[in-house]
């Protein structure tokens, strides 16, 4: 087992030294690559004089749980943000029997999180599972700069809400996993690292601080959702998101998969992700086909990728939800 | 001495920079309208740093450098970031009636320092800013383009103005710098419009249509018969250039001269109409409205109270 512990001083270059020290990993460029007895992918640390911090990590088949220690300490001023998504890897069908995400939810569930480095914080990732994970440690002065624009007050009241647990988590959106996404396929080569990862920061920080007056919003209103539902709902959304190449699964198996009647998934679904079942499937499909037609690939191959059998339908769904047809986003002018 | 329209003093105060200051230590300011005649300087941070800005526009816009209208222009085209070296003199120009939405962002010395200067191609890019005082240009994606449009929302709206702004700015500084850095490694698709045979068609198109635009002979397609294009590839091309269609070209081109005819107060409406090829009244008045907003009856009243 692998064991960080960072102090709030420690430069986030410290896990390297810790996870390096035993294997034969290699360390590059601010990289640390694993070599495939120990797991695959790397983990990368950026921006260390910007004032953000960030932890990219990105392993599957990891031969040891890693587990990642902020002690805490009176003095931090900062908070610490952490964005993980953790699947098991495929074993080839997606039978819903194999995706036993629901028995160890609490241990692997993606999540985003945030809480105040004052107060440390234990991030543990299992092994055996693909894990993309980014952790943020920001200034508390360069965040409160921008939750002033919003009239709920600072992140401090937030976290004074959540019961004194000091940290607050939220299931993930696929908002969240595309960025991960790509973010972790950008990073290493990405020529203008610090510029690439504030931006992505700042991405994660609007996202986070949308979810946040969702979530205030809903509690406020009295409709806020049991842990129960919030897990059952996160299972139904990795499966969605997870099978985005597959036909919609259709609600009588979505409401297996959650435990929950039709009905109350679809109307608790919408609630809490703001989109209804089909339509956050279409979106995370859509955002993968945008993707795609990013990289110059042509857009009938694009469409097959997805899903499609039909070129023109893909079309059609395109320009529904841009506005604008795939051809056209290719050939902006 | 050229006509000058009453509104005109109003369009152009209308059109101001809108500054915001970014978490993140970037500045940034956004501007968005319709201008009659526009000679907009880029916004000024009165800092040392570099300033990038990205325009989107219909119509024709030049880039002037200097503050004196003789000065140097270059021509500009939709869906353009320039770079340059903050307190430069440079402003936008156009003559024409050109709706224009931009957003400037300027870079300081140390944010430069701190996040960018760790690429060492990075040098290479500014170099030619410092030394010869040039400006870089890049041209934009339709992700860009709504970048830019759904930052200028932001701007305008309570929830979430700053972050939503900040991304997109970053997303277009990044998009700005990786597209310099490609292309310092020869690696990026040169666009089809740097192409020499495209831009002397489309001089020649547009020669071409100057020429004949009032005959009420004249149509797309007998462009296309002497160009030997098709029309497809001709409105793509018009479109990265002026960004517009070629028939809403022509029609802006008719209507301008007819907005003239109409100030010159010589001859009737119904008479211009068919003097710059329009074969029916109706379709002249709606795309006078069109363009201007205002019906030419309307607009030759106000020449008169005027007068």
């Amino acid at each position: 087992m692998s064991y960080v512990s960072l102090e709030n001083s420690d430069s986030f270059l410290k896990c390297f030294e810790v996870i390096a020290e035993d294997k034969s990993n290699i360390v590059s460029d601010s990289v640390l690559y694993f070599s495939g007895k120990t797991g695959k992918g790397f983990i990368t640390a950026t921006g260390g004089n910007t004032g953000i911090e960030v932890l990219a990590i990105n392993v599957s088949m990891l031969t040891d749980d890693l587990t990642i220690r902020f002690q805490p300490s009176a003095e931090a001023s900062s908070y610490i943000l952490h964005f993980d998504e953790a699947e098991i890897p495929s074993k080839g069908d997606n039978e819903l029997s194999v995706n036993p995400v629901g028995n160890n939810a609490d241990k692997s569930h993606s999540s985003v999180c945030i809480a105040d480095a004052a107060r440390g914080k234990t991030i543990s990732y299992p092994r055996d599972r693909v894990i993309r994970s980014l952790i943020v440690r920001v200034r508390k002065a360069s965040l409160d700069h921008l939750i002033k624009d919003f009239d709920a007050g600072t992140i401090d009241a937030i976290l004074r809400l959540s019961d004194g647990q000091a940290a607050l988590s939220w299931p993930i959106t696929f908002k969240y996993r595309l960025l991960l996404n790509d973010f972790m396929t950008e990073i290493v080569q990405h020529p203008f690292r610090e510029l690439f990862t504030i931006r992505n920061v700042s991405m994660l920080m609007e996202y986070l601080l949308q979810q946040f007056f969702v979530m205030q919003k809903l509690a406020d209103d009295g409709n806020g959702l049991s842990n129960q539902d919030t897990r059952s709902l996160s299972r139904v959304e990795q499966h969605l998101c997870l099978h985005y190449k597959n036909e919609f699964p259709g609600i009588e198996k979505l409401s297996r998969i959650s435990a929950m009647s039709p009905t109350s998934l679809k109307t608790k679904f919408k609630r809490y992700y703001g989109e209804t079942l089909f339509g956050y499937y279409q979106k995370n499909k859509l955002e993968h086909a945008r993707k795609l037609l990013d990289s110059k690939i042509p857009v009938k191959v694009v469409a097959t990728e997805i899903g499609y059998s039909n070129p023109s339908h893909f079309t059609l769904a395109f320009k529904k939800e841009y506005g604008f047809s795939p051809w056209h986003y290719l050939n902006p002018h | 001495m050229k006509f000058q329209d009453p509104d005109q003093e109003k369009t152009i105060k209308a059109l101001h920079w809108q500054e915001f200051s970014l978490p993140v230590g970037l500045r940034a300011a956004v501007l968005k309208g319709t201008a009659d005649r526009l000679d907009l300087p880029l916004p000024d941070f009165r800092d040392e740093g570099y300033t990038l800005s990205f325009i989107n526009y219909k119509g024709d816009v030049r880039i002037g450098t200097g503050h004196r209208p003789e000065d140097k222009e270059y021509p500009a085209s939709p869906g353009l970031g320039l770079m340059s070296i903050a307190g430069r003199a440079m402003s936008f120009r156009t003559g024409a009636a050109v709706p224009l939405a931009a957003l400037g962002l300027f870079i300081p010395r140390d944010w430069v320092r701190l996040f960018l200067a760790a690429n060492p191609q990075f040098g290479k890019i500014e170099q030619p800013l410092g030394e010869n005082a040039s400006i870089l240009t890049c041209r934009l994606g339709r992700r860009q383009l709504s970048l830019i449009s759904s930052a200028l929302v932001a701007g305008g709206e309570k929830e979430l103005p700053l972050l939503k702004l900040q991304n997109n700015a970053l997303a277009l500084l990044e998009f700005f710098l990786c597209n310099r850095h490609r292309s310092l490694l020869g690696v990026n698709p040169t666009s089809d419009i740097e192409n020499e045979d495209d831009l002397s068609l489309i001089r020649e198109v547009e020669s071409y249509i100057s020429e004949y635009y009032c005959s009420d002979t004249f149509t797309v397609d007998s462009i296309l018969k002497k160009t030997y294009t098709s029309y497809h590839r001709l409105n793509f091309l018009f479109k990265s250039i002026h960004g517009m269609t070629i028939s809403e070209y022509i029609r802006n081109k008719r209507i301008e001269k007819s907005k003239q005819m109409i100030a010159d107060n010589v001859k009737s409406i119904s008479q211009i109409a068919y003097e710059i090829g329009y074969s029916s009244i109706s379709n002249y008045i709606l795309a006078f409205k069109k363009v201007y907003q205002i019906t030419p009856g309307k607009y030759k009243k106000q020449i008169d109270s005027m007068a």
